[in-house]
């Protein structure tokens, strides 16, 4: 039984107040609050247990080694992939220039092409843009129609970059025989769009069988029941602090057998096999990929942060951001109505996220006068500058919800909507 | 509402100094790359000097203010009164009460204004 009063009384930052009021936190897709449990895991890391992992023969390296080997284990479980599979980065930008790097670099040709969409964040479009300028290739953008949705047929256009060749359009005009890398958001960061990852790898594995897939599931694998397997893709990648883990931990899961063809990104301590003067093998995967004294504690939190999700059920959580986000957005339609807001993107098929703006005030200012009401909301670009300047503003303000939000915030945020107009009548 | 002082609602409504000058001696385009606000700003400038300034450009209510303020502030000065005004100098004169994440709001039109002196 989802009981969100249960929930929320796990995570001890909720009792905080905020210029006198109540936290509302509603920048989840930023970063999660952390529950109690996962603060505590890492703590008793750190006062009980500390020391590297790896090699150690005494009691407390062993017992480090083993928190990280049940935490691999576990994530691999989360995500429906094998054990040496995973693999611990930095965050969700890391493991995809993992990807770009060291799969890009030997496999991407001029006369090659990416696809990636333009409800990409950065982190997902940056790495392939400079992929695509070092070896001359094709970089394709599927666009969204007005309710930031990708379009499956749209209109082809080029435009000449900067050493650079963009084709934008919709699936069916940029898939064919020169992909070869195929890399797009589970979830949209901005707008919240819940891409069709099925339906869309089947048209990929049809019109562009030769190319790989890769899934930024930044938004995505914290929200969402998530198999690597079911969905038929190569590569996901995620970070832990968007799913109740802490910050400094990210996944890249992949093919075993395309890791195994793939050359070490980061060189080092941890990733050789053996060592001489002038030259070193590879360690076996995952370690090949795991150069230096990873952040322990906090892939220990992150393996407590799974438990966690297990135990309140990734269903569970769905159903609740789902009924919260058409709570929200019903009552957002209706300040639309009354002409104080303008709303953006899809009716469906949609994550908890509300992005909009107030008529006549700027995302920053809107962003500030509800943070002296208490309530946290972005504002800016959200790391997805194409996207956002598409529906024609510079910013917008966004609202994001997890597991711990409730209708009650809702109302709260709503009501004090209506205050920001007047700090400028 | 400590940020939303009336002096920065009135500059934010009636924008002081905006609009081109043809002839200026420096044009420069400055941008907020966290939210996409930018100001280009016109200066014609006499020994060393600024002897008038416009500016364009849309922002937020701190950063349309903090251009307006700044434009009634900087005539007649020259390079080291200006670098002496300081980013410091621009929280004072929007009444001393500015966030960290709203610094670059604030400081829009400043950061701009510094590389007239280029």
């Amino acid at each position: 039984m989802f009981d969100v009063n249960k929930i929320r009384a796990d995570f001890p930052i909720l009792t905080r107040k905020i210029h006198g009021h109540n936290l509302v936190y509603f920048d989840s897709g930023a970063t999660s609050q952390k529950p109690e449990a996962v603060i505590e895991a890492m703590n008793r890391y750190y006062r009980e247990t500390n020391a590297n992992i790896h090699r150690g023969v005494y009691e407390m390296s062993v017992e480090s080694t083993q928190l990280v080997d049940d935490t691999r284990r576990n994530v691999a479980k989360f995500v429906g992939g094998e054990s040496e599979e995973i693999i611990f980065t930095k965050n969700t930008t890391e493991s995809i220039n993992l990807v770009a790097y060291s799969w890009g670099d030997e496999n991407i040709r001029s006369g090659d092409a990416v696809v990636i969409t333009k409800l990409e964040h950065h982190s997902n479009m940056i790495p392939w843009q400079e992929l695509c300028r070092r070896k001359g290739a094709e970089l394709r953008v599927v666009d969204v129609n007005e309710n930031g949705e990708l379009v499956e047929n749209g209109e082809e256009k080029i435009l000449d970059g900067k050493e650079i060749l963009v084709k934008t359009g919709g699936w069916r005009n940029l898939l064919d025989s020169d992909v070869k890398m195929v890399a797009f958001t589970g979830q949209s960061n901005v707008l919240g769009t819940v891409t069709a990852v099925s339906e869309i790898v089947r048209m990929v594995k049809k019109l562009s069988p030769q190319s790989l897939i890769l899934i930024d599931g930044a938004q995505m694998v914290p929200h969402m029941k998530t198999n690597v397997r079911s969905l038929d893709i190569d590569f996901l990648a995620f970070s832990g602090h968007k799913m109740c883990g802490p910050t400094g931990v990210g996944v890249l899961w992949g093919k075993r057998e395309i890791l195994n063809k793939m050359k070490p990104f980061l060189f080092g301590g941890d990733m050789i096999g053996e060592v001489n003067l002038s030259s070193a093998t590879w360690a076996e995967l995952p370690s090949k990929f795991e150069a230096g004294t990873p952040d322990i504690a906090g892939i220990i939190g992150l393996g407590e942060a799974i438990k966690y999700l297990w135990g309140i059920g990734m269903d569970e959580i769905r159903n609740h951001e789902k009924e919260l986000t058409e709570y929200a957005l019903e009552k957002m339609k209706q300040l639309e109505k009354e002409n104080l807001i303008i709303n953006y993107g899809p009716e469906k098929n949609r994550g908890g996220v509300l992005s909009f703006n107030v008529k006549g005030v700027h995302a920053h200012d809107t962003a500030q006068i509800l943070n002296n009401f208490g309530i946290a909301v972005r504002s800016g670009q959200h790391c997805a500058a194409p996207l956002v300047i598409n529906f024609g503003v510079s910013a917008m303000v966004r609202a994001t919800f997890y597991l711990y939000n409730t209708r009650e915030e809702i109302d709260y945020f709503i009501d004090k909507i209506r205050e920001v107009p007047k700090v400028f009548a | 509402m400590s940020e939303y002082r009336e002096i920065i609602i009135d500059h934010f409504k009636n924008p002081r100094n905006q609009g081109e000058i043809i002839d200026a001696d420096k044009v420069i385009d400055e941008t907020n790359s966290s939210c996409g606000d930018l100001i280009k700003i016109f200066v014609k400038l006499l020994n060393g000097k600024i002897m008038d300034i416009k500016w364009q450009g849309v922002g937020c209510a701190i950063s349309t203010a903090g251009a307006s303020m700044l434009s009634e502030k900087v005539v007649g000065m020259n390079k080291s009164d200006l670098e002496s005004f300081g980013e410091s100098g621009v929280v004072k004169m929007l009444g001393g009460e500015i966030n960290a994440g709203r610094m670059k709001c604030a400081t829009l039109a400043y950061r701009g204004l510094l590389k007239v002196f280029d």
